[in-house]
């Protein structure tokens, strides 16, 4: 500690495991959080088309379109660990050849600072809703559900679904328009 | 032009390392606790490590530079003995910059 770099070389050191104490102890207090909200999702239509897969092989497959309104308040989920959290809405659903099918629609990334009340309306899905095969038809159960990863400042990285889920009939026939 | 910063005294003596040390070290941990409990209330993190910033560099300033305070205990070197066959007698100062690494 004679010299000048020598003090800054312990001061710097100890500042940097205070640091690390520090994002230790942010971690601590938010990690038993819940973070779960309830999550309002509705509906207004839904049409079926059976088209040539681009994606996969040369058959044709049921595409999905799906007009969906969201309502969420994602307030109580940002405290001083969460940097964004990342917003998806799958829709879930059985065939006669895969037990389990789960594609999602849509996503966005909320910052934290942004407006954290969703109020969405009429939302078109941002991915093709494809099916491996023809099981969208007049399938009878569908469910919509809006979940979220939370990537915090320090520590795990929770994946929560929401509250809300819808579960909603596809239309029989192709090319066939259902209002609800 | 280093040879300038080279020739600065920055040494401080043993009582007055251990004075310094202890200083920074309240520093930054008063400012992480006030940090820490800031950023809670306001549930911002930046707010604190903006805080255990500022007091980094609040005791940059008390530390780094050779105040007088930390020289207050210099070493009771002896005094300098006169040499029969007028070789050139060492300074304490040489002593000093030898002897310790730190």
């Amino acid at each position: 500690m004679n010299t000048v770099l020598s003090r800054a070389n312990s001061l710097f050191a100890f500042s940097l495991s205070v640091m690390a104490a520090l994002t230790f102890g942010c971690f601590v207090t938010t990690a038993f959080k819940d973070r779960r909200v309830p999550v309002d999702i509705h509906v207004s239509k839904v049409m079926l088309k059976n088209v040539d897969d681009f994606t996969g092989p040369r058959e044709r497959s049921d595409l999905g379109f799906i007009t969906f309104d969201i309502s969420a308040d994602l307030e109580p989920i940002f405290d001083w660990n969460v940097k964004q959290l990342f917003l998806y809405l799958s829709a879930e659903y059985a065939t006669k050849s895969n037990s389990l099918n789960q594609v999602v629609l849509w996503d966005r990334i909320i910052l934290r600072g942004e407006n954290t009340k969703l109020n969405l309306r009429d939302m078109k899905s941002k991915y093709f809703f494809f099916d491996d095969g023809n099981g969208l038809r007049a399938n009878k159960n569908i469910t919509l559900t809006l979940s979220w990863n939370v990537v915090p400042n320090a520590g795990i990285l929770p994946l929560v679904a929401g509250s809300g889920h819808i579960s909603l009939p596809f239309p029989e026939k192709y090319e066939a328009t259902k209002s609800y | 032009m280093l040879s300038v910063f080279k020739s600065i005294p920055t040494h401080m003596d043993y009582k007055g390392q251990k004075l310094a040390e202890q200083i920074f070290q309240g520093i930054i941990l008063i400012s992480a606790v006030i940090g820490f409990v800031y950023g809670l209330i306001i549930q911002q993190f930046g707010w604190t490590v903006y805080i255990v910033l500022a007091g980094f560099a609040v005791s940059c300033l008390l530390t780094l530079p050779p105040w007088p305070m930390y020289r207050r205990n210099p070493l009771p070197w002896q005094p300098v003995a006169p040499e029969a066959s007028g070789e050139p007698t060492q300074k304490p100062q040489d002593n000093t910059k030898r002897k310790k690494h730190k």
